[in-house]
């Protein structure tokens, strides 16, 4: 059997998608269809634009199946697994950056984490383990290996980054703590 | 108050620049806060652009949310900001042919073909000299292109200010987008894709509809994607990715970066600039004609600039003269100052249109938008004989775009040869932290985990992007036009009494369209290399 080209599945993909959003999600997660009447007149409905953007992903699709291509480009399993790595490295260290200070207020603060967001230490413990991990990890992953260093340049650059923010500007907060 | 003329509006644009909130006096001369931010702006700029991994749209991300935190939402906001972005843009086009030169190593993509000619020089004891045509072209390149936009802007933007009506502007639209997805990436159907792709994304929890359309009933989408964190996830953070793995897969070189030492006369001479000159010229013409369409990138501007100059200098170069690609002082000009030139221009279809043509464009956008009371397009180029404060920003702009190639001029050539041990740092410490940077610069800006989370998912599918060869370019114009197309469209059907044909209807918007769908399928017929 001839194997599927990256870009014929890539279209198939695209043609799939569009007729899903343009049948299935675009009129269950849309108020008014195409176009509407109110009040006498016509007028362009909210299902409009998100369908032109399905015609064009449509278009694509099928221009892809008949597009002759150079070079066959896709992903492959290395690219998977790199791109599997750096996003747990991310995923962790933003959940780090939004719950770390919440669960260290709770168990040591006086306060609830709402009230000491704006005080120090508190309002540095998410950004400076959440952001340290991240990139500590994503350093460590790139070279292949654990090094103190890796560990130094992670918490210099938190720092910096709070010095960068924090302490110029009063009303800047650093993550969480403008949405917790 | 006195009527207001061209001449008028072009003064009170300088007056802007020069005499606005002062940063500091320097010998009793006052120095204007847009003054010090261009030149923070360029300074900025060329180390960015010489520095591997970074570049200007990096550090316009970075620093957007900054200078909006120092400036505040208000009109004197504008020039400071959109001054230092015009410098950062400036500045890295210079700044990324120093590692080129010294290190066959290009700061950023469009310098590539600078390595050609400029590390054989380098090796051959010419750094400097190198460096000094390098620099030399591309503010010359840099500087006509300017020249061009400040002339043809305004016309165009009043050409199409008296003649486009609303179906016309969304004809103009729909074709401009038709126009990027087509030239931006080898495929236009992978143009086509990543421009849907954008339209979707910003559609999502927008409308005007009380419920917030596409976003399954969730908060985090019911307010919509926010475009900051969508622009920076796709381009920054995704191109942040693709460099990681790239040190990822290397095989990490251990051993020291060697630099061939100067030797002999490294001065550029009169007849030097008189040898090169016609290069440059040529150059910049390209890079001018090909900057002012929206989306086509520098580097295919570098790449034709250099096979013109190729062609020519083969006929035309003495028996003693190096060729192209073997240290020929041409070839640095002719690449240089076509991938300079493009700058400029690509503010034309931006500052007439409101259609950004390139990244750098899209960010002074995100920065008018974010600060408010000035919105590029034909609307700003309003002659009244009252005051048009938008007018004023823009010759305040045009200003500033002189002012960075005055400084260009002057110290640019100093500091860009200045800058050799960027090269130096290691990217696999560097990109992390530029990675953390972005997302806390972000976060300043939006105040909300949901923008940080965004900007991370849409970092993976930039990367996705990238590798099944997708351009993220018309995704990004798609987001940044998807708003306007959809308010134009509405009021375009709704004025022509909810005709559905309305697009078809004048022949100006159908010859839009009809150009639209002919440049898609135009463009299928030969595939095309990666120009972006």
């Amino acid at each position: 059997m001839r194997k599927l080209s990256a870009s014929t599945a890539l279209g198939v993909g695209c043609i799939a998608f569009a007729l899903i959003l343009a049948f299935i999600w675009i009129p269950l997660d849309t108020e008014t269809w195409l176009v509407e009447r109110k009040r006498g007149r016509y007028i362009a409905g909210d299902s409009l634009a998100p369908t032109l953007a399905a015609g064009f992903i449509l278009i694509a699709g099928v221009m892809l199946l008949f597009e002759r291509q150079t070079l066959d480009l896709h992903p492959t399993r290395y690219n998977l697994a790199f791109i599997g790595a750096i996003s747990i490295f991310g995923i962790v260290g933003i959940l780090l950056m939004r719950w770390t200070g919440p669960i260290a207020a709770s168990l040591f603060g006086a306060d609830e984490y709402r009230l000491l967001r704006d005080t120090a230490p508190w309002k540095y413990i998410g950004f400076v383990i959440g952001g340290g991990t991240m990139v500590f990890c994503i350093v460590s992953f790139v070279e292949q290996r654990v090094t103190w260093r890796a560990l130094w340049i992670a918490l210099v650059a938190v720092v910096v980054i709070i010095a960068l923010y924090d302490l110029p500007f009063d009303d800047v907060l650093l993550p969480p703590n403008g949405d917790v | 108050m006195t009527d207001l003329g061209t001449l008028d509006y072009i003064w009170l644009g300088i007056l802007a620049v020069f005499q606005g909130p002062e940063a500091f006096s320097l010998l009793g001369v006052s120095v204007s806060i847009t003054v010090m931010m261009v030149a923070f702006g360029l300074v900025l700029g060329i180390v960015v652009g010489a520095t591997p991994g970074l570049g200007g749209v990096i550090a316009m991300a970075i620093s957007l949310p900054i200078l909006i935190s120092i400036f505040g939402f208000n009109s004197d906001a504008l020039l400071p900001v959109m001054g230092f972005l015009i410098g950062v843009m400036k500045g890295s086009t210079v700044g990324g042919a120093v590692p080129a030169i010294l290190f066959n190593t290009p700061g950023t993509p469009d310098a590539y073909m600078t390595t050609l000619d400029g590390y054989p020089m380098a090796q051959a004891g010419k750094a400097r000299k190198a460096l000094k045509v390098s620099h030399f072209s591309s503010v010359t390149g840099d500087t006509f292109s300017d020249i061009v936009l400040i002339v043809c802007a305004p016309f165009l933007a009043i050409l199409v200010e008296s003649y486009l009506d609303l179906p016309e502007k969304t004809a103009l639209l729909i074709l401009s987008l038709s126009f990027i997805a087509a030239v931006v990436s080898g495929s236009a159907a992978k143009g086509l894709l990543s421009c849907g792709l954008g339209l979707l994304a910003v559609y999502i929890g927008t409308g005007e509809d009380f419920y917030p359309r596409l976003s399954f009933g969730s908060d985090a989408l019911s307010d919509g994607i926010p475009i900051t964190a969508a622009v920076i996830g796709v381009l920054v953070i995704g191109a942040i990715f693709g460099e990681l793995e790239n040190l990822w897969s290397q095989t990490r070189r251990t051993g020291e970066i060697e630099i061939a030492q100067d030797e002999g006369d490294q001065r550029l001479h009169w007849s030097d600039i008189r040898r090169i000159f016609p290069y440059i010229g040529r150059s910049a013409i390209i890079g001018t004609t090909i900057g002012a369409l929206p989306g086509v990138g520098s580097t295919l501007a570098a790449t034709i600039g250099y096979a013109t100059g190729k062609r020519i200098h083969t006929k035309k170069k003495r028996p003693e003269d190096p060729e192209f690609g073997q240290g020929a002082p041409e070839g640095i000009a002719a690449t240089e100052a076509a991938n300079s030139s493009v700058s400029g221009a690509n503010l034309i279809p931006v500052l007439s249109l409101g259609i950004p043509g390139n990244t750098a464009a899209v960010f002074l956008i995100l920065a008018a938008e974010s600060i408010g009371g000035f919105n590029p397009g034909p609307a700003v180029f309003k002659f009244s004989s009252d005051l048009n404060p938008e007018l004023v920003i823009a010759f305040g702009l045009f200003t500033t775009m002189i002012l960075a190639n005055l400084l260009n001029w002057t110290v640019g050539g100093l500091f860009m040869r200045s800058l050799g041990a960027l090269v130096r740092i290691p990217k696999q410490y560097l990109l992390p932290v530029v990675l953390l940077l972005t997302l806390a610069s972000l976060y300043v800006q939006e105040t909300s985990m949901s923008a940080i989370w965004f900007a991370f998912g849409f970092g993976i599918l930039g990367y996705f992007m990238m590798r099944f060869g997708i351009s993220p370019l018309p995704f990004v114009i798609g987001f940044v036009l998807g708003g306007r197309i959809e308010d134009t469209a509405r009021q375009a059907f709704s004025a022509t009494g909810g005709d559905p044909w309305f697009l078809l209807k004048s022949p100006i918007a159908a010859t839009f369209i009809l150009c639209a769908i002919a440049v898609i399928f135009l463009s299928l017929r030969k595939p095309k290399a990666d120009n972006t």
